[in-house]
């Protein structure tokens, strides 16, 4: 698994010097959209918690770091890599907040919940529209993006997705991502061989946060833009099935099914709306297509797709 | 906006919501699945009474039109509702994950259809009847004491179907016990169609007679869920009685809130009440395991 990690990184790495620019720009984005895929198995694979609210962790980094960098709120003038490093603990505390509500609600009570809460700040953001900017959001100053041009921004973002996939690898096979996993198997049992499972849970809701958290703020300074659709379901809903393509509870599933969705959606599914939309008499967005697949996949392969493919592998 | 106004607008408001939960809080009771489509129905109900309703008026009086279009409405995102579980829910109906996500994507889905067609504007359906009354000298249209009466009226038809008839019994069988339902020989998967049925069903109608008073477009599809959650977790998952009381509360308090702060907290209001009940009781007020 690690000489097909290295040889993978070391692809991207040479990659500029062969893609055009808006390529590279859309595959920075996709390494920022890795780490929101991976940051959520900690969560729903290796922990077993169905948070249907990860998109919360990610908005509130986006915020965090556009509101630092903006005229909006008085603050301290700080280089953006500090913002950004805030960003995360700040969606950090809300994860450690929204863990201790969701402690005590099993199952569906804990999906239902989660999915709310998006929507919680998606209300606020509109009602503070003075400081939020409304449903549009605002832009932050062009001195305030990531340093060195479109290949500067892709490899930060390259170097952030790697680390934080690493961080996490090193995380769930460690003692810490045993426990993890014991908890997710089996709860009581769990608790029965001594793990502190309010203290392990409310880890686990704390590292997810933290990595979505500054995902959302590096894509902030990627895009210069912030507004609710870091908060929103469709960003939710993609999310879970890059992951779900993938393979929950694997780490590279999630990394690998969240990068091919990305680009998927970001760059075949939009020529194919475009195409559609020539030849139809109404316009096709992208999104429909992408829904259309989502539920189409989910229908054949309720196990991820990777993940079927794999064990079909194995068994011929 | 005096007190009187709050308890009669929150009562229509609740009467509609109470729609809603019950179809919503039905499926999970017997099938244990949460729809989070069943907003979809909401919407869709409202769109499809809307196109019908142009259709039929070109060559039939508008009152006839109007009584028409409803009744294909409703059957239709009826038969909506269980092409949807029968396409997409039952094949994986075991993957509790997989229902939500699939679900979800189908609401989605088809909120792109309707923005596809029908843009991003609000409609109304013009109302069964005109006018208004006056109750404690304040003006009441017509229109929201038939919408509270329509309501009402299926309420009552759901509980006295599920509790009288035979069909009915193996319904409530089936939600107290899927094995022990299956030994005596109900058909449960038959059940649950005719669950979901129901449950789309109850949603169109609340969303054509929300459509008469206030407005309906395609992103209500989504707003109406938060409402239905807020709903079905006060009054517990898979409880229709504690559902309906819940509905009417949730009604006062959108009411109330919109009045005394602004419309925008309605939904923010019901949201942090929801998370704050869950605090205090996991299981809802009259939940079930």
């Amino acid at each position: 698994m690690k000489k097909e990690a290295i040889i993978i990184a070391l692809l991207f790495l040479l990659l500029p010097t062969v893609v055009r620019g808006d390529i590279l720009y859309m595959l920075g984005l996709a390494f920022i959209f890795v780490v929101y895929c991976v940051s959520w198995d900690i969560i729903a694979g290796y922990t077993g918690q169905t948070n249907l609210g990860h998109t919360v962790f990610i908005g509130i980094g986006a915020y965090t770091t556009a509101l630092l960098n903006s005229t909006r709120i008085p603050h301290p003038n700080l280089p953006i890599f500090v913002t950004i490093i805030a960003g995360g603990f700040v969606a950090m505390l809300f994860g450690l907040f929204i863990g201790c509500v969701c402690l005590r609600l099993k199952e569906y009570y804990l999906a239902l919940v989660t999915a709310i809460l998006p929507l919680i700040f998606i209300q606020l953001t509109n009602i503070y529209s003075g400081i939020f900017g409304g449903y549009e959001g605002f832009s932050i100053p062009f001195s305030k993006a990531l340093p060195g041009g479109v290949i500067g921004n892709y490899y930060i973002s390259l170097i952030f997705c790697f680390s934080s996939i690493y961080l996490t690898y090193l995380l769930v096979n460690s003692r810490l991502g045993l426990k993890l996993k014991a908890i997710r198997d089996d709860e009581e049992l769990a608790e029965a061989v001594g793990i502190d499972v309010v203290k392990y849970k409310l880890i686990a809701f704390c590292i997810s946060a933290f990595f979505a958290g500054m995902a959302g703020a590096l894509a902030v300074h990627y895009k210069l833009t912030v507004g609710v659709d870091y908060f929103g379901i469709p960003l939710m809903l993609e999310i879970i099935l890059g992951v779900i393509a993938g393979g929950l509870g694997t780490l590279y599933g999630g990394a690998i099914g969240g990068f091919l969705i990305f680009t998927a959606k970001n760059w075949i599914l939009i020529q194919i709306s475009s195409y559609l939309s020539t030849i139809l008499p109404f316009r096709v967005s992208d999104e429909l297509i992408l829904y259309a697949i989502l539920i189409i996949l989910v229908v054949r392969f309720p196990r991820g797709i990777i993940y079927e493919l794999y064990t079909k592998l194995k068994l011929h | 906006m005096s007190f009187v106004e709050i308890v009669i607008l929150g009562t229509v408001i609740g009467g509609v919501w109470a729609l809603v939960a019950s179809g919503f809080s039905l499926v999970f009771g017997v099938s244990r699945i949460l729809n989070f489509a069943h907003g979809t129905y909401f919407a869709l109900g409202a769109y499809f009474s809307l196109v019908f309703y142009t259709v039929f008026s070109t060559f039939l009086p508008p009152y006839l039109s109007l009584l028409i279009s409803t009744f294909f409405a409703v059957i239709l995102t009826g038969i909506t509702g269980v092409l949807v579980y029968l396409l997409t829910v039952k094949p994986i109906r075991n993957y509790e994950v997989m229902v939500i996500l699939v679900t979800l994507a189908v609401a989605l889905f088809i909120k792109e259809i309707l923005l596809m067609f029908f843009s991003d504007v609000s409609i109304s359906i013009p109302p069964y009847i005109s006018g208004c009354t006056y109750i404690f000298g304040i003006p009441i249209t017509y229109s929201r004491v038939l919408a509270l009466s329509i309501a009402i009226i299926s309420i009552i038809a759901l509980d006295v179907f599920t509790n009288k008839t035979k069909l009915g019994k193996e319904i409530i069988a089936t939600s107290q016990d899927l094995e022990a339902a299956m030994l005596v020989g109900i058909d449960v998967e038959k059940i649950f169609v005719i669950v979901m049925f129901i449950s789309s069903i109850l949603a169109a109608i609340a969303g054509i007679l929300y459509a008469q008073i206030y407005a309906v477009n395609p992103m209500t599809a989504l707003r109406v869920l938060i409402y239905a959650f807020a709903i079905v977790i006060l009054g517990g998952l898979g409880s229709v009685r504690g559902s309906i009381l819940a509905a009417f509360i949730i009604g006062y308090m959108q009411v109330a809130v919109s009045t005394l702060l602004a419309s925008e907290w309605a939904e923010i209001v019901a949201m942090v009440a929801i998370i704050v009940i869950l605090i205090v009781r996991p299981k809802g007020l009259m939940g079930v395991e």
